[in-house]
């Protein structure tokens, strides 16, 4: 084996540090960031990522309040509870957790959250400020995937990447970032000719499909960074999309699964609630500042 | 072997004739004739130019226009104030702001402004992240007018390799997301990119906005590519100005299985496709199906 295996838990910890670090000084003027986690229904499906949520937000210094709505509630009920959240000054960012009963479109929700607390990133808003170059409020998974890239020692700026995977919320956000650091990017997906031509011709590769073993180390450029973002259960254990041991013996870089981009994201997710409650004091600034009492 | 010629204009007039047909049968049908409003704001001789082009096509296909001039002074509260009007006027179902505004004036902030279901030039922040997301959005009116190029001449583009070379905003950026959805695998390469010639010539389609005259040769080009020069450059060529577009002409007509000319190629196209827009932009808010094959 040759390639570096890249410590997410690691990264995620100095993020959450640092994090808290901002947290705190917020807090002491006032602003003590804090996110809010909606569920619908059954509480079970959601509640392993809301106690990571809630463990990951006590290290980096956010509050953290989960709610849950009984599954019956009715999309006007529950967009009238985002905008009374979006509303409150003491909520700086508000979480729509997955999965929401039939008769919920997580689009339209995503659509009642208020851009300036969608830590998310899902918010076509924050999609759109991503395409046009700022890097505001991100998707956590794809922001968490750009951030193991920039934690190498490589120069972004004029790389070749090549994105396997062209989903919404993961593959496409990543393409837009990494263009906006300058990197010449390609994005590959299920119509893609030959996804091995692309992939061997790049410094680093980001696969985000959900199919194990879709990468082997003979497509992969020796020396490459390759991040993998996919997460499948197989005969038990929990595996990537790339085939782990053809793949360390050919890349430079390479993260695990899990262990690699997972851990990241919810350091995002925070790091995203930080963010969100300087820009809602900046908003807040600009509004009131200069109104005389 | 020569590329073929894609005519720009007698594509657009087409679209044109199609929009035509859809505004006389909404009118028959539902009493409804779609309006554009386009404000222009100072006296920028391009723009008037553009703004009057605008408005001769949008009354030529049927529609109502509403052309807005506003001195140069003009404020921002009451430009806000007027998009505003425009937001709540059931008789306007597209809001078009002239760009470049004056220098004191916000443009990010007044676009923001408009009514994204109005929003025809697709420059609306939520427009450009729903595009991203994939979703119903308004698409710019020069990639739209490519694309509808593009699929006029290759058919099915599912699974060509697609470069772009560029990442603007405004062509680029949103060129790169339709054809994205449209299936093909996609590069985007711009002034960062080590080995254009290289990239360039792995593309089926070649799609160049990047507004440097001539800079892609001939040999950066695939045989048999589909090339679509969104450039439009002015030059000094034999002590006379003519428009070059962002790809060495004849050097690619050699090469290339078709190409777009400039001008006559792309240009055209764009406000076609802003009617077009309009007339998306109509059927949505009265719940009727949109035109088919006029939108992304």
């Amino acid at each position: 084996m040759r390639a570096a295996i890249i410590d997410g838990k690691a990264i995620a910890a100095r993020m959450r540090a640092e994090t808290a670090a901002e947290a705190a000084e917020l807090a002491a003027q006032g602003w003590q960031p804090r996110l809010v986690s909606i569920s619908v229904g059954d509480v079970a499906a959601a509640e392993l990522y809301v106690r990571n949520q809630q463990k990951s937000a006590e290290g980096s210094g956010v509050a953290f309040e989960a709610r849950n709505y009984p599954g019956d509630i009715s999309m006007e009920q529950l967009v009238g509870v985002l905008s009374g959240l979006n509303a409150d000054p003491r909520v700086n960012g508000i979480i729509i957790q997955r999965p929401l009963p039939a008769h919920i479109p997580v689009k339209t929700l995503q659509k009642a959250v208020h851009p300036l607390k969608d830590v998310e990133g899902m918010h076509p808003a924050s999609i759109g400020n991503i395409v046009y170059n700022d890097l505001a409020l991100g998707p956590c998974t794809a922001v968490a995937a750009v951030e193991i890239l920039k934690s190498l020692p490589l120069k972004i700026e004029g790389l070749d990447v090549t994105v396997i995977g062209h989903s919404e919320i993961v593959g496409k956000p990543i393409a837009f970032l990494l263009m906006s650091l300058g990197a010449t990017v390609t994005v590959c997906h299920h119509m893609t000719r030959s996804v091995a031509m692309h992939s061997r011709a790049a410094d680093a590769v980001f696969v985000a499909v959900g199919r194990p073993g879709l990468v082997t180390g003979d497509m992969i450029k020796p020396g490459a960074a390759l991040i993998d973002i996919g997460i499948n259960r197989v005969d038990g254990r929990t595996v990537g999309d790339a085939d782990f041991a053809s793949c360390a013996a050919v890349a430079g870089w390479l993260t695990p699964v899990p262990g690699g981009v997972g851990p990241l994201t919810v350091a995002i997710l925070m790091k995203n609630a930080v963010l969100a409650t300087r820009m809602q004091r900046a908003h807040y600034r600009a509004q009131y500042e200069n109104t005389e009492v | 072997m020569t590329a073929a010629i894609i005519d720009g204009k007698a594509f657009a007039a087409k679209v044109r004739a199609q929009v035509a047909a859809h505004v006389a049968r909404l009118k028959d049908e539902h009493g409804l004739v779609p309006g554009l409003a386009v404000v222009l704001v100072g006296e920028d001789p391009a723009s008037q130019v553009y703004v009057k082009s605008k408005g001769k096509q949008t009354v030529e296909v049927g529609m109502n226009s509403y052309e807005h001039k506003l001195p140069a002074d003009t404020s921002e509260a009451d430009l806000l104030a007027l998009i505003a009007r425009l937001n709540a006027d059931p008789a306007v179902n597209g809001i078009l702001v002239q760009l470049p505004l004056p220098a004191h004036l916000d443009s990010d902030l007044v676009i923001n402004c408009i009514d994204p279901a109005k929003d025809v030039d697709g420059f609306h922040i939520s427009n450009v992240g729903l595009l991203g997301t994939g979703q119903k959005s308004m698409v710019p009116c020069t990639p739209l007018g490519c694309l509808m190029m593009l699929r006029d001449h290759l058919g099915s583009l599912s699974g060509l390799n697609a470069v772009v070379v560029g990442r603007s905003n405004i062509v680029g950026k949103p060129m790169a997301q339709l054809l994205l959805g449209d299936s093909c695998t996609v590069t985007i390469a711009h002034s960062r990119t080590r080995d254009l010639a290289a990239v360039c010539r792995g593309a089926d389609i070649l799609v160049a906005a990047v507004g440097r005259p001539e800079m892609i040769p001939g040999d950066w080009v695939k045989p048999g590519a589909t090339v679509i020069d969104v450039g439009i450059n002015r030059v000094q060529r034999d002590g006379k100005g003519i428009l070059v577009g962002d790809v060495h002409f004849d050097s690619a007509l050699a090469v290339a299985g078709a190409i777009t000319p400039v001008p006559g190629g792309v240009g055209p196209m764009t406000i076609a496709c802003l009617l077009a827009n309009t007339l998306t932009a109509t059927c949505r808010e009265h719940g009727l199906a949109e035109p088919v094959g006029l939108t992304a």
